[in-house]
């Protein structure tokens, strides 16, 4: 057996505590002001009017597009065994308890 | 009583002036980066002080808050990300094997490994609070993108640790003093040799992932997402980012050389006290170079960006692929 990972997050803590008070000091000594209300504060795209607050986050389906694009022929292989039907479930839990148990077998015969 | 309040005070003086002497070294190593970039593509870049000017510039602009930002997130993030990668560097031997980390004995490989996450995903959050759509799209590719890299870098991590009980069972292997005390390449034959190959070319790889760089730098890709995660933030708050990423580098670079290069100069020619720390520091800081100019200069000089679709695939693919089969190769030798 591999040594037993370990940690001290009361010690992470502490020491995380010391560097945000050393971060939030080190920030407070910029500048703070800025011009509210004028162009400053609109959102950058390009020149382009930006689209309404609620279209302008990712949906939560499309967070991993990066995946699902590379993974492609994966997904959409287990997409269509995912057919909703019960039966087609049954029949996948049946076939792998099966699988298991002549597994176990051949191993225990050695 | 009296013992724990010292042991309390140097810690916290250790903290802070590792935090200081770490930033300024991220930020000297940027500088070095941008010159050696420049002199490859013909160019004669920027100074090497570069950075330590551009911080200085940025804490005197405005910070502007976008409207409609979650200000309260949008302005946690920097501040968390800058704290939270320090504390890595408080677990590593920085500056060489002679110098005891700040909280030696506290913490592990594996906890290295989830730390780093942290700054990554705090701006991934704060680029989801500033309501840009150029930084949500950067922040779900900073978040693809490191879900992809830490695959491999999980096998890296498994297969040293696998390997350092095989050697010594019982010992507690991932602890960070016991890897970069028990190098590996004197204790594998031939095949191990290659396989501790092919685990540090992972690192060398996974490197500019973790750090957003060339060709991992999909997440920020300034001609078509305006740097991505970080367009709304400006000022203090994009300073503050900035210093993060100087500290990750160094961060980054201390973890690979601890788990493949953790040797002293000293003791090869035979110096001790002062002169040898000093000598240990400096072989140190040589090693760091390299590892900063190999697996950041040399591949943004080099390469092009990945699209997004291609990081999984190279990540998962490639890396792991090549992970493995170094796992496996040590396992063997």
């Amino acid at each position: 057996m591999l040594g037993l990972p370990y940690w001290n997050p009361l010690i992470w803590i502490l020491g995380f505590a010391v560097l945000i008070a050393l971060v939030y000091f080190f920030r407070s000594r910029g500048q703070k002001k800025y011009k509210k209300g004028t162009a400053q504060t609109e959102v950058f795209l390009s020149g382009e009017e930006p689209p309404e607050e609620e279209e302008r986050h990712i949906k939560a389906h499309n967070i991993y597009w990066g995946f699902f694009e590379t993974l492609k022929g994966y997904y959409e292989r287990n997409m269509r065994e995912h057919t909703g039907i019960v039966n087609d479930y049954i029949i996948w839990f049946v076939g792998l308890i099966a699988l298991t148990a002549v597994i176990l077998f051949v191993v225990g015969l050695f | 009583m009296i013992a724990t309040s010292v042991a309390v005070l140097g810690a916290t003086i250790g903290t802070i002036g590792l935090a200081i002497f770490a930033t300024f070294c991220g930020l000297l190593y940027k500088g070095f980066d941008r010159k050696i970039a420049a002199h490859m593509q013909s160019r004669v870049g920027p100074p090497v002080t570069q950075p330590f000017y551009d911080v200085s510039k940025l804490m005197i602009k405005d910070t502007v808050q976008p409207e409609r930002a979650l200000t309260w997130l949008y302005n946690a993030a920097p501040v968390i990300s800058l704290a939270s990668i320090i504390t890595v560097l408080l677990y590593l031997p920085f500056g060489g094997l002679t110098f005891t980390p700040v909280l030696s004995g506290y913490g592990d490989l594996i906890l290295l490994v989830y730390l780093l996450i942290i700054p990554a995903l705090v701006m991934v959050a704060g680029g989801f609070a500033s309501s840009s759509p150029f930084a949500t799209v950067g922040a779900q590719r900073k978040m693809v993108t490191m879900m992809s890299y830490e695959f491999p870098l999980a096998v890296v991590a498994i297969a040293i640790a696998w390997k350092l009980n095989a050697l010594y069972p019982g010992e507690s292997v991932f602890s960070l003093a016991f890897i970069y005390s028990h190098p590996l390449w004197g204790n594998v034959g031939p095949l191990g040799i290659v396989g501790l190959l092919l685990l540090f070319f992972s690192l060398l790889v996974v490197t500019p992932g973790q750090l957003a760089t060339v060709p991992f730098d999909v997440c920020e890709a300034s001609p078509e997402l305006a740097e991505g995660v970080v367009t709304e933030y400006s000022g203090r708050n994009f300073a503050l980012f900035y210093l993060a990423d100087a500290v990750k580098t160094v961060a980054v670079g201390t973890l690979t050389i601890a788990l493949f290069f953790p040797y002293d100069l000293s003791p090869l020619i035979g110096i001790s006290g002062p002169a040898g720390y000093i000598i240990d520091f400096l072989f140190f800081l040589l090693k760091l170079f390299l590892v900063v100019i190999l697996t950041i200069t040399l591949p943004r000089a080099a390469m092009a960006r990945l699209r997004i679709s291609q990081v999984p695939t190279t990540y998962w693919g490639i890396v792991t692929g090549v992970a493995v089969l170094g796992l496996i190769l040590i396992v063997i030798g």
